[in-house]
C-alpha cells in the first residue's frame, strides 16, 4: 500500500490545528482537552512530513514554521498580555511568571512533537534546538523589552518590605528564578548588581537619619543588628543564595564603615556602651578585611585596623577587642619580623622611616603577648644580618626602634639586641686600631668581632685555608691578643665575604663571594681541573657542606666552575674545571649561596630557650617558697613567664620532674603533689 | 502492581505491555512523560496506524529483549529477513 503523499498546505494546517489545542492546554484551559492521542497524531504527522521523499521533505519548512509560531505566539499573546499589566506591579510580575511557565511547557510540548525534526535535521543541519529557539524569543522579545520594568517592580517591593509592608514573597522567588533561568548573569548584571546599588542607597539614607537621631549608640548598633539579619533572611526566602555575602558587605559599609567616625566619637562621647554587638561587628569587620591576605599585606591591614580603632581610646584597653585583633593575627610573630625588617630596609633606602611608623608598630607588638619571645628571636636574627651584611642601616634608626621596643616590654627583651649594635660600634674601632697595626698594605682584611652569646648562633663548618688567608688570620690574632688577653677567636667564615679577581677570557671580572667559596675558587690556581674527592681531601669539608658550596659554584645562575657530568646535583663523582668562557655584563658579580629557610630551626631554638627560661623559673620559686603544692607552682610559674611567653603545662611539668632527677627538687614522701627545695 | 500500556496496531490489535518495557522507545517515553499530564498517560494508550501487527509485535518482543540484555541476559535477538524494512522504519518512528 503506497503511503499517501502528505502535501504541505495540508500538512500544517493539520499540525497548526494541533498547535492551538497544544496553546490552550498549555494556559490550562479546561476545554478542549489535549489528549495522548491527539499527540500521537501531530507527532505522526509531522514524521510523515520528514521521511517523504523530495521533494516532499517538509522538514526545513517544518522548522521554520515551528519557530515562527513560537514567535508569533509571543508577539501575539504573550507581550500584550505583559503590557496591559505594566501599571501594576504585582499584576506584572504575577503576568510573567504565569506567562513564563505557560511557555516553558509549550515550548516542551513542541519540541516533543517536532522531535523527528531535532534527531535528524537539526543536527544534520547543526541548528539550534527547538528549546533553544523558543527561549531566545522569550529573552529577546519580551525579557530585553520588560526587565528594566520588572526590575523595578521587585526593587520597589523589596523596599517595601524593608519598610515593614508584608509583600508576595512567592511571586518575588519565582519571578528571581526566572532571571536566574534566563541565565546567571542576566540575574548578576541585570537584577543583582542594581539590587545591591539600591540597597547601598537605602541603608546610605537610614544610617544618615539614624545617627542623627538616636543619641545612644546601643539603639543603632541594635537597629543595625537587627537589618543585618532581615537581609539574610531575605536572601534565603527569595534571592539567590550567591548573593548573599555581597549584600551582606553593602549593608555593613554602608552602616558602619562609612559612618565609622561618627559611631567612635558617639562611643567616645558616652562612657557606657553596649561592648558586646559592637565587638561582634568589629570581628566581622576584621574578618573581612584580613580574609586571605597574603603576609605583607595581612600585616599592614592588622596595623591599619589597629590604627583606626585602637588610637580612640575608648578602645584601647578593652579586652574584647584584643582577642578578635590577636585572632586575626595568629601565628604572624614571623610574619611581623619579616615585615618589621623590610620596612626598615625598604624605607630606608628612599626615605626617611617616621618616628610615627616605628611607633605604630611597637604598639601592636603590644598585642602579640602570647608569643614574643619568638618575635623576639626572628627580630634578633634579621637585625643581625642587617648589621653584619651592611644592609643600608643606620645605628640610630636601630637604636631608637630598640628604644621603643623596651618602653613597651621588659628589660630583657632588647638586651641582647642593644649589645648586638654596641659590638659593632666596637669592631669599628677595632678595625681602625687594625688598619694602623698592619703598617704593610697587602692584607686587605676587615674584621668584625661579636660577642657570642649574644648573637644567634650561626653554623659554621672548618676549612683548610689557602696560605694567604692562613697569614692574615694569624695578623689578626696577634693584634687582638694585644688588645685583649684570654679571649678565644672562633673563626665564622660562612658569613664572612671575599672579593676575588678572576681572569676570564673575554675580561677580568671581580666575584664578590663567601669566604668558603673562594677558598674552593682559590684552588683552581693551582690547577684547572679537580675532581670532588680531590677538592674534598684539599679542604678537609664535610660532605653534605662541599655539595652546598659547589653547587653554588657550578649549577646556580653563574657558573663559575663547569661540572661534569652537567647534571642539576653535585655527587661524588664529579669533575669540576675553571670555566674561562665564564662572562657577565657588569665587571663585578655576585655569587649567591642557596638561601636556607631557618623558620623551623628558630623555632627549634626558641624552644629551647623556653625551656631553660621555665627551669630557672621552678627553681627560683621553690628557692624561696621551700616547699609548694603543684597547682601553685604551675600557676605562679604561669605568672612569671607571661610576660615573653605562655607556657604550656605539660612542659613545666616535664621540667619539673627533670628536675627531680637532677636533685633540685623533691617529691614530699606523704603527699605526691607537694614539692621541696633541696639545698 | 506494575503499570502497563496499550499499545494498538494498525489492525487494531492490542498489545498490553509493561510500561517499562514501552519506555524502550524514546518516542513513547516522551509520550507518556510530557509535562502537561496528558488526559490518558496515567492509563496510557496509544494507536499506531502505521504499524502492522507483525511488526507491533516483533517490536514488543524487542522492548522486553532489550530490557534483558541490559540486564546482563546477552542473548540474540533474531529478526526473519522479510521484517527487517518494515520493522526499521517502526524503529525509526518510534525511536528505538
Amino acid at each position: 500500500m503506497e503511503p499517501k503523499i502528505i502535501d504541505f498546505e495540508q500538512g500544517w494546517d493539520y499540525i497548526e490545528t494541533g498547535i492551538t489545542a497544544l496553546k490552550r492546554h498549555s494556559e490550562s484551559l479546561p476545554v478542549p482537552k489535549f489528549t495522548l492521542e491527539q499527540y500521537c497524531d501531530l507527532y505522526t504527522a509531522v514524521y510523515k512530513m520528514c521521511v517523504q521523499k523530495s521533494p516532499y521533505d517538509f522538514s526545513s519548512q517544518l522548522y521554520q514554521k515551528c519557530c515562527e509560531t513560537m514567535e508569533e505566539y509571543m508577539n501575539s499573546t504573550v507581550l500584550p498580555a505583559l503590557n496591559e499589566k505594566l501599571g501594576d506591579e504585582y499584576m506584572l510580575l504575577r503576568e510573567l511568571v504565569e506567562r513564563w511557565s505557560n511557555y516553558k511547557v509549550l515550548v516542551r510540548a513542541l519540541s516533543h512533537i517536532f522531535f523527528y525534526l531535532q534527531r535528524f535535521f537539526i543536527v544534520r543541519e547543526s541548528l539550534p534546538s527547538i528549546e533553544t529557539v523558543g527561549m531566545g524569543y522569550f529573552r529577546d522579545l519580551v525579557y530585553n523589552k520588560l526587565q528594566s520594568k520588572v526590575r523595578e517592580a521587585v526593587l520597589a517591593l523589596v523596599d517595601k518590605e524593608r519598610e515593614g509592608e508584608d509583600i508576595d514573597r512567592k511571586v518575588t522567588k519565582r519571578v528571581l528564578e526566572f532571571y536566574i533561568e534566563i541565565g546567571m548573569e542576566r540575574y548578576e548584571q541585570d537584577f543583582e548588581s542594581f539590587m545591591l546599588k539600591d540597597t547601598a542607597s537605602y541603608y546610605s539614607r537610614k544610617a544618615s537619619s539614624w545617627i542623627q537621631e538616636d543619641d545612644s549608640i546601643n539603639d543603632y548598633i541594635f537597629k543595625s543588628e537587627q537589618c543585618l539579619q532581615k537581609e539574610k533572611e531575605r536572601v534565603s526566602h527569595y534571592l539567590h543564595f550567591s548573593s548573599e555575602p555581597k549584600l551582606v558587605k553593602v549593608v555593613e559599609h554602608e552602616l558602619f564603615v562609612v559612618h565609622e567616625n561618627q559611631i567612635l566619637e558617639k562611643t567616645h562621647a558616652e562612657k557606657q556602651i553596649g561592648l558586646g554587638p559592637l565587638a561582634k561587628i568589629f570581628k566581622q569587620h576584621v574578618e573581612d578585611t584580613t580574609i586571605n591576605a597574603k603576609e605583607q599585606v595581612l600585616i599592614r591591614k592588622v596595623i591599619e585596623l589597629h590604627e583606626v580603632y585602637m588610637v580612640t581610646e575608648c578602645f584601647q584597653s578593652h579586652t574584647l577587642f584584643h582577642k578578635d585583633l590577636k585572632r586575626a593575627v595568629a601565628g604572624s610573630d614571623a610574619l611581623l619580623a619579616t615585615f618589621c625588617d623590610r620596612i626598615i630596609l625598604k624605607k630606608w633606602g628612599s626615605e626617611e622611616l617616621s618616628e610615627e611608623d616605628i611607633e605604630k608598630v611597637v604598639m601592636f607588638l603590644a598585642y602579640i603577648s602570647d608569643e614574643k619571645d619568638i618575635f623576639a628571636e626572628f627580630y634578633r636574627k634579621k637585625l643581625a644580618l642587617r648589621l653584619l651584611l651592611n644592609r643600608g642601616v643606620s645605628d640610630d634608626h636601630e637604636r631608637s626602634i630598640l628604644t621603643k621596643l623596651k618602653q613597651q616590654n621588659r628589660g630583657q627583651f632588647t638586651f641582647k639586641m642593644e649589645r648586638m649594635i654596641n659590638d659593632l660600634t666596637l669592631s669599628r674601632e677595632n678595625q681602625n686600631s687594625f688598619k694602623e697595626y698592619v703598617a704593610k698594605p697587602g692584607i686587605g682584611l676587615t674584621v668584625t668581632v661579636l660577642t657570642s652569646g649574644i648573637w644567634p648562633s650561626y653554623k659554621t663548618f672548618g676549612i683548610n685555608l689557602p696560605n694567604e688567608m692562613v697569614k692574615c688570620v694569624e695578623v689578626f690574632k696577634e693584634f687582638y691578643e694585644t688588645k685583649t688577653k684570654g679571649r678565644k677567636l672562633t673563626w665564622i667564615h660562612s658569613l664572612g665575604t671575599c672579593h676575588v679577581n678572576g681572569k676570564f677570557d673575554q675580561k677580568s671580572i671581580e666575584l664578590i663571594v663567601s669566604t668558603h667559596q673562594a677558598v674552593v675558587l682559590l684552588l683552581f690556581n693551582t690547577k684547572d681541573k679537580l675532581s670532588y674527592n680531590d677538592i674534598q681531601t684539599q679542604l678537609n669539608v664535610g660532605h653534605e657542606d662541599l655539595v652546598w658550596l659547589l653547587y653554588s659554584l657550578s649549577c646556580g645562575k653563574y657558573k663559575i666552575l663547569i661540572k661534569e657530568p652537567a647534571t642539576e646535583t653535585v655527587s661524588r663523582t664529579d669533575v669540576f674545571e675553571f670555566n674561562s668562557k665564564f662572562t657577565a655584563r657588569m665587571c663585578r658579580v655576585k655569587i649567591p649561596l642557596p638561601h636556607v629557610n631557618d623558620k623551623k630551626k628558630v623555632i627549634e631554638d626558641v624552644d629551647k630557650d623556653r625551656r631553660y627560661a621555665i627551669d630557672a623559673t621552678i627553681v627560683r620559686i621553690m628557692k624561696g617558697k621551700k616547699a609548694l603544692g603543684l597547682q601553685q607552682l604551675v600557676s605562679e610559674c604561669v605568672q612569671q613567664l607571661n610576660q615573653m611567653f605562655k607556657p604550656d603545662i605539660k612542659t613545666i611539668k616535664m621540667r619539673i620532674e627533670d628536675l627531680i632527677t637532677r636533685d633540685y627538687l623533691e617529691r614530699d614522701r606523704e603527699n605526691p603533689n607537694m614539692f621541696r627545695y633541696l639545698a | 502492581m506494575r503499570e502497563t500500556v496499550k499499545l494498538i496496531s494498525m489492525e487494531g490489535f492490542e498489545f498490553i505491555i509493561d510500561r517499562e518495557a514501552a519506555m524502550v522507545s524514546q518516542t513513547i517515553r516522551s509520550m507518556l512523560t510530557s509535562p502537561g499530564g496528558f488526559s490518558e498517560s496515567k492509563d496510557g494508550v496509544v494507536t499506531f496506524p502505521d504499524i502492522s501487527t507483525t511488526i507491533l509485535e516483533k517490536i514488543c518482543q524487542y522492548f522486553y529483549w532489550s530490557l534483558q540484555y541490559s540486564r546482563g541476559k546477552e542473548t540474540e535477538f533474531h529478526i526473519e529477513p522479510e521484517l527487517t524494512l518494515e520493522l526499521m522504519m517502526a524503529a525509526n518512528y518510534l525511536h528505538t
